[in-house]
């Protein structure tokens, strides 16, 4: 991993989720709203740890929470992955690949345009 | 061989309105401007892999449009209809993106042609009337490549972040 990796994991959602347990939190939350206890179990982390992970994917709007009695609830904020969501989709993906494309193409045409 | 490398766009740029993509093609500008300016070449590109276009019309000129059906891998089809709004060979190409003749949601992109050494430098610049439509424009892209994925299908994102991240 790049060494500017780690300074930049609280302000970037692509650096957030590069860290396999944070992705391990992410998938669990899909299912719905969890206490850190909870969390922090079923990944065998202690809690500290996954409390950790947590704040880090809060900071860059993966993950919300609230308070639901006596404890915190963490949720997942799927609006947070509007920026992978735009870089694996979306209009710009489509347009890199017609360019793949147009280049393999041209690549064609300039071989076809110097036999002649 | 691409300079760039297939799979390894220039960095592009984002903002609230605008979407930037830039490529670099080891061809002469005049070839890769020409790769515009035909159906018969349009076709053999328009979209990513997998997809196919059937053209109702085309007229290359300022002002006369594209009137084509794009075919996605699912099967699913999209009517597209781009009109030619600037043409200055082989620099600029300008057009207005839409579904239909009239789509008051159309959108412009302008690309640009710069000669990089034996290479040419491709920009688009695609500029939305307001987010809300960039946002609609970005999802609808989305649902194309992904066959009708939305935002909230998570899975498939964290999974392919998954594969990019182990492969690279």
């Amino acid at each position: 991993m790049a060494p500017m990796a780690r300074a930049a994991t609280t302000s970037d959602v692509f650096n957030a989720i590069a860290e396999p347990q944070r992705r391990e939190i992410l998938v669990l939350l899909r299912t719905g709203e969890r206490p850190v206890t909870d969390l922090a179990r079923e990944l065998g982390m202690t809690q500290p740890g996954a409390s950790k992970h947590l704040r880090v994917l809060r900071e860059v709007g993966l993950v919300r929470d609230r308070k639901a009695g006596k404890q915190r609830l963490y949720g997942l904020d799927a609006r947070g992955l509007r920026p992978i969501h735009e870089w694996t989709g979306g209009f710009e993906r489509f347009w890199n690949e017609s360019f793949d494309r147009l280049d393999a193409y041209v690549q064609d045409l300039k071989q076809a345009t110097q036999k002649e | 061989m691409s300079a760039t490398g297939r799979g390894t766009p220039a960095p592009s740029a984002m903002s609230d309105k605008q979407i930037v993509i830039c490529r670099l093609i080891d061809a002469p500008r005049e070839l890769v401007f020409e790769a515009f300016t035909e159906v018969r070449h349009l076709s053999r590109w328009w979209g990513p892999e997998g997809f196919t276009t059937t053209t109702q019309s085309f007229e290359f000129r300022v002002g006369r449009a594209w009137d084509f059906v794009m075919h996605g891998p699912d099967g699913t089809d999209y009517t597209e209809w781009i009109t030619w709004t600037e043409i200055v060979p082989p620099e600029r190409i300008a057009l207005l993106h839409g579904e239909s003749r009239d789509d008051p949601n159309a959108f412009e992109s302008t690309l640009t042609f710069e000669p990089a050494g034996a290479a040419t430098r491709i920009e688009m610049r695609t500029v939305f009337p307001t987010k809300e439509l960039r946002d609609e424009a970005v999802e609808k892209y989305h649902a194309i490549e992904g066959g009708q994925q939305t935002l909230s299908n998570l899975s498939a994102y964290v999974t392919e972040i998954v594969q990019k991240r182990a492969e690279g």
